[in-house]
């Protein structure tokens, strides 16, 4: 018995991530340096972006014996500028599984710090070696943590602490873990050249571990807008989440002992003074708007019992029936539980029935949901088949499940609020396109934000054709949420929308030298794996990326034909160039001429030749 | 007497050949000015596609429709036939102005000396039809000749119009292999003959067997080996010698339906041609091997093949063979499935032929 016993008793968080690593991409060596890199280049860009601070990353990685072969520990250091870590946070941040900052509806490119937290792990687990933190919020005082992970506990254990004066603010962290780098170093060089891209606002270097230097310098110098955190969309709830936010709204009743009574007291400003019970509803009348809730609730009891300061001290509230209107408690004097009728018409009965019952399911809604005021509500509640009154505390476990699922139904919501989305927005990215490829053609577009189950997304693409991009295109650039996307292309609803486009009919044939950017900017993106490699083909989102790529292929094909025409017209140039002087040549000796006609003028003018009339002419006159 | 004679033989040649060149210096005129004038050149051709050749029932022959098509310098994708076009009558010009005569292959190699390329023969083959139809004259007009395949033999006297032979004479009845239709025969000018009538034979050995038993001087005739589908310049000289000698003609082939089509493209011209209009002989007779004769005479035969059969009736929606014995003999061939040749006769002895069959059908065409 006792056996079986100890099977059911409960893991740590660090425990369940430690035999599930694989699931946030800490599979193999080669893997696990490329995502450690990810995590920890993703926050610092993170904590700066919320900060509205420019960012100044630098990523090092060095081996800690280079002679030795792959896979070998690794040190991983990325240095920022952002706001830095209150050092009493630290210990917990670093050295504890799920402790993030990062709870919150918005778009963000971790969604709770946890992948540090597991390189982390990952780390101490290959190496034994102590994570090592060093931050300051001021820009004068740093504070240096060395962490280990108690992962049975998942409790931090700091090895070593100490403070010291320093010049520039911001946050780094250093950790020793198994890599490969020989494997991972495409990758990761991919990683850090398409990250500059995507966030061109940004300065990212990158040492590498056989010494090489990369750096790519910002180019934009403004921040985009931050996102805002928003109320979630209806769509996009289900029954725990209603639960939890029941549970946020829902008041308890206080417990009335003697500390309690005081605060009534000392609020209605009769600390001193004793009042007979009408004398205190009288005085809470005049005080109601300046009263807290508690307080409230203790005085919209006490009118139901009639009780005064002294009596109230010699009860305890067992049970408050709303539906019955009945109030029951136990008298300490006589020892025995009473009840009382509650009149409903007493004005604080309304009171009482929002702090038992909880709101009704119109301000529930309209208080923690974004898109719903109280029409809406009103609405919904007729659809759902709710009273619009309907206490959220009543509500039975088959309730709310419906409740959930009309939410989900109900289509007149107005689609999500993107407030909570910062896209890269065109300009930036055109610029960055053009930066980093130097083409002839670049279009780019944002598409007006949509939705797919309840989260907002925004796509925002970008194509470029010639310059500096190597034949064999499309190449396409996969972003989401500011985060490149590098493994796992070949399931990825981008790649599929680009496979499916027939590229002839855009004019661009054989081995055609261009990209694709896309980037997805979503509060959740639907990403297939915990790896968050490849994003799923939901219809919403498809549809939005073939919109975005038809806009651009159309670009592209005007600018194809104009290309077209130009190297046509050059081509046309030349064969003028060839043949008019045989023709010359020909028709001089035909005509019994001596000198040759002069036909350098028609030459001439067909450079300046208007394209329009030569369609005109090549097709076949018959009548 | 006689010199004057030749003397204004001589004058017409030169007459024709003075024509050739004062049209084709017009057409390069033209061109020469456009170029000046800082215009592209361009000119209309006949168009020659299927949809333009019409049959003719009172020419009695395929022409061209009215259809045109522009072919104009400025259009690219014109521009490299515009100019191998323009090559070739600057090519034809020096050939004519010359008197030098050269052949389909012969000009296909030319080209190359004026960095004029030609993907192949058929290309360069393709432009001497332009030519031909722009200018309406057929390509022996150029002095552009196929290669020679077709012989005559037979009583006629002919004077020489080429380059070194002006003036001078010849008797086409003093060889007995014959006299390939070469050049020099194809611009000769025919001054005299005893013969009475042309039998025209589809095949070299009855030729030979023909010469042997001196059909020429029994039939007073003269005879012409057509080589199979008579060549152009031999279709051109048959025209000459029924207008300007008053020579009925006769055709004698093979018993099949190619064998009548050879009778008919002498008599009626190809739809190749249809841009031309003096290759035809419309009063030519084809006299046999028709398909009734393989039952009459008991001849040997062999299956049609397939493509027979198919040929069979692509030409019977031909409208040229909507009556007549062609329209009969195709329907008979159609129904026997088998066809004979020429030579089958000689399951009754080699001369009977020449002997009895010819002298039958000689009879036979005048009630043609």
């Amino acid at each position: 018995m006792s056996s079986i016993k100890e099977k059911f008793n409960q893991i740590s968080p660090s425990e369940f991530f430690y035999s599930n690593r694989d699931l946030a991409g800490f599979s193999n060596p080669t893997r696990s340096l490329y995502t450690a890199v990810r995590e920890f280049v993703e926050n610092a860009l993170d904590a700066c972006d919320q900060k509205g601070i420019l960012p100044d990353v630098h990523l090092i990685i060095k081996a800690v014996d280079p002679e030795k072969s792959d896979p070998k520990p690794y040190i991983l250091t990325v240095k920022d500028n952002g706001p830095g870590i209150d050092p009493s946070h630290i210990p917990l941040a670093f050295g504890t599984v799920l402790y993030g900052s990062k709870f919150g509806l918005k778009q963000a490119r971790g969604m709770f710090g946890l992948g540090a937290t597991m390189a982390i792990l990952y780390g101490q687990i290959t190496t034994n070696k102590p994570v090592i933190v060093k931050s300051s919020m001021d820009g004068k005082t740093q504070d240096e943590f060395e962490l280990l992970l108690d992962i049975q506990n998942n409790k931090p254990v700091i090895v070593k602490h100490s403070t010291k004066e320093v010049s520039k603010r911001g946050l780094s962290v250093s950790i020793c873990l198994e890599g490969d780098y020989s494997k991972a170093g495409n990758k990761i060089r991919d990683y850090v050249y398409e990250t500059s891209l995507i966030t061109p606002y940004a300065s990212i270097s990158f040492d590498d571990p056989k010494g090489e230097k990369f750096s790519h310098p910002r180019f934009v110098k403004d921040i985009p807008p931050p996102p805002t955190i928003i109320k979630p969309h209806p769509h996009g709830i289900d029954v725990e989440r209603i639960r939890r936010m029941i549970v946020e709204s829902q008041f308890e009743i206080p417990t009335i002992d003697d500390a309690m009574i005081e605060k009534v007291r000392k609020d209605l400003g009769l600390s001193m003074k004793s009042l007979s019970f009408t004398g205190i509803m009288d005085k809470a009348k005049k005080k109601w708007k300046t009263l807290p809730r508690q307080v409230r609730v203790v005085i919209a009891l006490m009118s139901f019992l009639k009780m005064d300061f002294d009596k109230l001290m010699k009860i305890k509230i067992e049970d408050i029936d709303m539906a019955n209107k009945k109030l029951f408690y136990w008298d300490f004097g006589d020892s025995q539980s009473k009840s009382i009728d509650m009149d409903p018409a007493n004005p604080y009965f309304k009171q009482l029935t929002n702090t038992v019952q909880g709101e009704p399911l119109t301000t529930f809604l309209t208080k923690r949901f974004q898109r719903i005021g109280p029409t809406t509500a009103l609405k919904f509640a007729e659809f759902a088949g709710f009273k619009p009154e309907k206490r959220m505390g009543t509500m039975t476990n088959q309730e709310l499940v419906n409740l959930s699922d009309s939410l989900q139904k109900y289509e007149d919501f107005l689609a999500p609020d993107p407030s909570c989305l910062a896209p890269l927005g065109e300009e930036p990215l055109e610029k960055g396109i053009k930066k980093f490829f130097n083409p002839d053609f670049t279009a780019v577009v944002q598409r007006p934000a949509s939705a797919y189950s309840g989260f907002p997304f925004i796509i925002e693409m970008g194509i470029a054709y010639g310059g500096d991009i190597k034949t064999g295109g499309p190449h396409v650039y996969r972003y989401a949420n500011r985060i490149p996307l590098l493994y796992d292309e070949g399931s990825d609803v981008v790649l599929k929308v680009v496979n499916d486009t027939d590229w002839g009919r855009y004019k661009v044939k054989g081995d055609p030298p261009f990209i694709i950017v896309s980037h997805i900017c979503s509060t959740r993106i639907p990403y297939k794996t915990a790896g968050k490699e490849n994003v799923a083909d939901r219809p919403e989102i498809e549809r939005e990326l073939r919109l975005g790529l038809q806009y651009l292929s159309r670009k592209l094909a005007a600018y194809m034909s104009k290309r077209g025409q130009a190297d046509m017209a050059k081509k046309r140039a030349n064969l003028y160039a060839k043949y008019i002087p045989l023709i010359a040549q020909f028709c001089t000796e035909l005509a019994d001429k001596k000198k040759e006609p002069n036909y350098k003028k028609l030459l001439e003018d067909e450079s300046s030749f208007d394209s329009k009339k030569i369609v005109e002419e090549e097709s076949e006159i018959e009548n | 007497m006689k010199t004057s004679k030749s003397k204004e033989r001589s004058n017409k040649a030169d007459e024709k050949q003075k024509n050739i060149l004062e049209m084709l210096k017009s057409h390069g005129a033209k061109i020469y000015a456009d170029l000046n004038d800082g215009q592209f050149p361009k000119f209309s051709i006949p168009s020659r596609s299927v949809s333009n050749i019409v049959y003719d029932k009172k020419l009695r022959q395929y022409i061209l429709g009215n259809n045109t098509a522009l072919r104009s310098s400025r259009n690219s994708s014109q521009l490299r036939s515009f100019t191998q076009l323009m090559w070739l009558a600057f090519f034809a010009n020096r050939l004519t102005k010359e008197k030098k005569s050269s052949t389909l292959r012969d000009v296909y190699y030319s080209s190359q000396a004026f960095a004029i390329e030609f993907e192949d023969q058929s290309e360069s083959d393709n432009i001497i039809v332009d030519l031909e139809a722009v200018t309406s004259k057929p390509r022996e007009d150029f002095h552009i000749f196929p290669e020679e395949r077709s012989s005559i033999f037979g009583d006629l006297t002919v004077e020489y119009t080429i380059p070194g032979y002006e003036g001078k004479t010849m008797n086409l009845s003093n060889h007995p292999d014959g006299y390939s239709i070469g050049p020099s025969l194809t611009t000769a000018e025919l001054i005299d003959t005893s013969a009475e009538i042309v039998i025209a034979i589809e095949k070299g050995g009855l030729f030979t067997r023909f010469v042997e038993e001196q059909i020429d001087k029994k039939f007073k005739s003269i005879i012409i080996n057509t080589g199979g589908q008579a060549p152009r310049s031999t279709r051109t000289l048959l025209k000459r010698l029924h207008d300007e000698m008053k020579l009925p003609v006769i055709v004698l082939t093979d018993g099949d339906v190619y064998g009548e089509h050879i009778a008919m493209v002498i008599k009626s011209g190809s739809a190749n041609a249809a841009h031309l209009r003096e290759l035809t002989v419309p009063d030519a007779k084809w006299v046999g091997v028709w398909a009734t004769d393989i039952e009459k005479y008991k001849l040997p035969t062999i299956p049609m093949t397939e493509s027979d059969i198919k040929r069979c009736y692509d030409l019977q929606k031909d409208p040229r063979y909507q009556d007549g014995i062609w329209k009969k003999e195709l329907d008979v061939f159609l129904r026997l499935k088998r066809k004979a040749e020429l030579e089958a006769f000689s399951k009754y002895g080699l001369t009977n032929i020449t002997d009895k069959y010819l002298p039958q059908k000689l009879e036979l065409a005048k009630s043609l």
